[in-house]
């Protein structure tokens, strides 16, 4: 009796120790590097740039493999669809999206989903429930701003154009909608005309163009992104009408920017792309270090930058990227 | 039931393991508070090291800066085309310098020269000019981080760096060359102190000048970890969580900031090497407790081997047979001396136990020695009687009889006697009794031959007749009978005495047994049996059989001794 007892606090204890050597030398699992898509709407704004930055900071720091993508053109939804595709077939853990089209890219996104992959939505949002982390600008709230802007003006009659792009873009009809909400407001706008162009400089230019001849009373003019806002910019330029028309644009670029000095801008609705890229791929490390409950909307701030206040120690931090190298 | 006491192995072991614990947790304990301290001598150490370098390659830039600015002095001395040649080349060939501007007095720009980009027309404003009262010539002074506002389409984030100089016609003018972050970058990104640790540089104000992360914080999404702190003195201090170091630069009221992670370069070392000391603590505990527990069992064994091998003596102490226990060499000595003291008690244990028989034996030999004195007397007598009467014959043979059976009581003091003289012994005392009884009684021998060489204890029979004619042919008013047989089973011998006579109750044949001999009787019954018991052992000696009116038959039964053998029963 007194034996066996003595046997099974024996083995009991060599058991111990068997574990506790164990224990001392398993192996730490190498965990595979996450690995992050971005893909968005184009590659080649200092907006999606900036985007880039910030997303390439964020994986710096948190470790991760980013890869960013987008379509030549801001219209062309069947390309992103594809690259969304390609991301999937790469087996990416997370992608970080802005959508061309509202509804075309939702159907994509889905399936992504659907293989686990995690949706996290920055800048242009999606029509899917999948989507764990919406950041960006608060479309909505950026069109009052612009508004703002728009209504800063001392003129008493106010016919406003609008120059915006692609009509099935979600964040461009919010910034819209946001816009004509407030100014119908405002007694003083006696018309509101909207045309719709392809986001390239070029048709912008020659869309704002042909608006204001065909009405050489719009005194307003507003344009929702970069490169509408360089196409109302030369429009502007070209038409010699820098100081009749108050102009709000969206988003720093240097030519923008110098528009701005120069007078065919009177007012610069900026973003903060570089947070929505860093905050996308920060949000993407914690999904996938399983940290979940953070906030299911992040609003990145917009600030509205004027000729008067663009050399302000805070504008100047907005406007102007630090870091110029890019990603 | 008394309470059980803890085992020798048990309080061995807790012993140890408990001692072990105890210095095991002290010295780690205090190993890792030098370890801790250690690592964060080592931590500020290294962070005073990587502040030290970036300093230098930050004051080395500055001076840069100076040689550049003496450069452009020499130039301007010297006249028109050339020097602006030398300008605008310098500017493209350093790719750190986006513009050198050149200020009259009133801080208006005279002249600029800014590589390939293009000085704009109208400018909103000029952030490169440092406007202060008055300007020593010898200092550089430096202005805060802000975009290039002055040229076309082109807005990096510059430093300006400002000196009065004297032009060739010996007017002041003061230059500015607007710096871009690019080289300063180089020297700060690349410091790193622990993992995450970094540098970066700030003005006399506090105003940061330059950061690793400059556009996370310019985007608001973090803001640097020492905001708040007092960075105006030198040196390194600690927070909760940071070790800061400040340096000031040499050459202009920059400074440089290390900040270091204690928890990264600190308690994840401090944590890991608690993990490693757990996991090696709990090792060594469980080897310990293992081995002192087996060292306890070495001891302890032999020790319960020892306990119970007593145990087991004094059970039974005559019948113990001593097995050596074997162990350590103190055990083996312990072990060799028990056995020593069980041999020595055994021989002694014996010795009692012969002293004790011989001296029974001796003290039975002097109770034989014993002649009854009413015996003799009245044998006497009678042979006084027979000599008056003059049968002449029969007194003889009285006395014959007589002096055989002295004969034979004495034989030479030797206890054992063949069976054929006990015979002797006994007819010749029947004899003398059916004499003096006037042949009351009749008696017959029945003897097996073989028997006769036999030997066996002197004076058996005779107390046993004297018995028979006393208490039970005695009182009989018929003729009594006494009948002898002797004869052999298997290897013993049997006597057997029966009379005719009255008989004994159950109760004096026990008493017979029993008790002592009278003053009458020299040698009783008890003696007898007393002796058979000691010379042959307990499983021999008499029993008595006994009716009432019908008479009574005592048995003694004795092993066949042979000659060779008697002496060595004797043998006290």
């Amino acid at each position: 009796m007194r034996n066996k007892i003595r046997k099974k606090i024996l083995s009991l204890l060599l058991a111990g120790i068997l574990a506790a050597g164990l224990c001392g030398c398993g192996q730490e699992a190498e965990t595979q590097k996450t690995r992050v898509a971005v893909i968005v709407k184009s590659t080649e704004s200092a907006f999606w740039k900036s985007v880039f930055a910030g997303a390439g900071a964020a994986a710096t720091e948190y470790n991760i493999n980013v890869s960013f993508d987008g379509p030549a053109a801001e219209e062309d939804y069947e390309t992103q669809n594809e690259m969304v595709r390609r991301a999937m077939d790469d087996g990416v853990d997370v992608i970080i999206f802005s959508a061309v089209d509202y509804n075309a890219n939702a159907e994509i996104i889905d399936q992504a989903a659907q293989r686990g992959i995690k949706i996290i939505v920055i800048d242009s949002d999606v029509n899917s429930s999948q989507v764990s982390c919406r950041i960006g600008t608060n479309n909505l709230q950026a069109g009052i701003k612009a508004a703002e802007a728009a209504l800063a003006t001392d003129d008493e009659e106010l016919y406003i154009g609008i120059v915006n792009y692609d009509v099935n873009s979600a964040n461009g009809q919010q910034r819209e909608l946001g816009f004509r909400q407030t100014v119908e407001q405002d007694p003083r706008v006696k018309n509101i005309t909207t045309i719709n162009v392809l986001s390239t400089t070029e048709d912008a230019r020659a869309g704002a163009k042909e608006m204001l001849l065909s009405d050489s009373r719009i005194n307003v003019v507003v344009t929702f992104n970069e490169w509408t806002s360089l196409g109302v910019g030369w429009a502007i330029r070209d038409l010699n009408r820098a100081d009749r028309i108050q102009v709000v644009a969206f988003d720093s670029n240097v030519v923008s920017v110098g528009m701005l000095e120069t007078g065919e801008v009177d007012a610069l609705i900026v973003q903060n792309p570089y947070a929505m890229g860093y905050l996308g791929v920060e949000t993407a490390a914690n999904l996938m270090n399983g940290q979940t409950g953070g906030p299911s909307v992040v609003d990145t701030a917009t600030t509205i930058v004027t000729r008067e206040n663009m050399y302000e120690p805070e504008s100047q931090k907005i406007l102007f990227s630090f870091e110029e190298e890019g990603y | 039931m008394k309470k059980r006491k803890a085992s020798l192995s048990f309080i061995i072991t807790i012993l140890v393991v408990g001692l072990v614990t105890l210095f095991l947790l002290w010295s780690t304990f205090f190993f890792l508070s030098l370890y801790v301290s250690s690592m964060k001598q080592a931590a500020q150490t290294s962070s005073e090291q990587a502040v030290t370098q970036a300093s230098n390659a930050i004051s080395n830039y500055i001076g840069d800066m100076q040689e550049i600015m003496s450069l452009i002095e020499k130039n301007l001395t010297k006249s028109g085309e050339k020097s602006d040649q030398t300008l605008e080349t310098l500017c493209n060939v350093r790719s750190d310098l986006v513009a050198v501007y050149i200020y009259d007095e009133q801080g208006r720009l005279t002249d600029s020269y800014t590589g390939t980009h293009t000085l704009k027309e109208h400018y909103l404003k000029d952030l490169s000019y440092i406007a202060l009262d008055s300007y020593n010539p010898d200092v550089l002074y430096l202005s805060e981080p802000h975009v290039e506002s002055l040229l076309q389409d082109y807005y990096p984030w510059v430093v300006s760096v400002l000196q009065e100089l004297t032009g060739a016609d010996g007017q002041r003018m003061r230059v500015v060359i607007d710096i871009r972050f690019s080289k300063i970058s180089d020297y700060v990104d690349n410091v790193g102190i622990g993992q995450h640790g970094y540098c970066f540089i700030t003005d006399s104000n506090g105003e940061i000048i330059y950061h690793p992360q400059q556009q996370l914080l310019y985007s608001g999404l973090k803001k640097e970890a020492t905001a708040g702190l007092d960075l105006s003195s030198n040196g390194s201090f600690e927070t909760d969580d940071l070790i800061c170091n400040v340096r000031s630069l040499d050459n202009c009221d920059w400074k440089v900031v290390g900040v270091s992670y204690i928890s990264e370069l600190v308690t994840a070392k401090e944590m890991e090497l608690l993990g490693n000391i757990c996991v090696m603590l709990t090792i060594i505990l469980l080897v310990t407790m293992l081995v002192s527990f087996l060292v306890s069992r070495l001891v302890t064994n032999p020790v319960q081997r020892l306990i119970r091998a007593m145990g087991e003596f004094e059970k039974d102490a005559a019948g113990y047979v001593y097995r050596p226990v074997e162990g350590t060499m103190e055990i083996e000595a312990l072990s060799q001396s028990y056995e020593h003291m069980v041999r020595k008690i055994q021989k002694l244990m014996n010795q009692v136990r012969q002293e004790e028989i011989s001296l029974r034996k001796t003290e039975l030999k002097a109770l034989q020695a014993q002649i009854n004195p009413h015996f003799l007397y009245n044998t006497l007598d009678a042979i006084g009687w027979l000599c008056e009467e003059e049968r002449c014959q029969d007194a003889v043979e009285m006395v014959n009889a007589l002096a055989k059976l002295f004969r034979i009581s004495i034989s030479k003091g030797h206890e054992l006697i063949t069976i054929q003289k006990e015979v002797e012994h006994a007819r010749s005392y029947l004899k003398i009794q059916n004499f003096r009884y006037k042949n009351q009684f009749s008696y017959d021998f029945q003897i097996e031959e073989d028997c006769l060489q036999y030997y066996c204890n002197k004076i058996t029979l005779q107390p046993i007749i004297e018995n028979a004619i006393y208490h039970g042919l005695d009182r009989m008013v018929d003729e009594g009978h006494i009948q002898i047989r002797i004869y052999s089973e298997g290897e013993d011998v049997i006597f057997r005495v029966e009379d005719n006579g009255v008989g004994m109750s159950e109760e004096q044949c026990r008493s017979i047994l029993h008790k002592e001999p009278g003053d009458n009787s020299g040698i009783g019954i008890k003696n007898v049996n007393d002796r058979i018991k000691i010379y042959f052992g307990k499983e021999y000696g008499l029993s008595i059989e006994s009716e009432l009116d019908v008479g009574t038959c005592v048995t003694i039964r004795m092993p066949k001794v042979e000659e060779n053998a008697a002496a060595g029963w004797e043998k006290v």
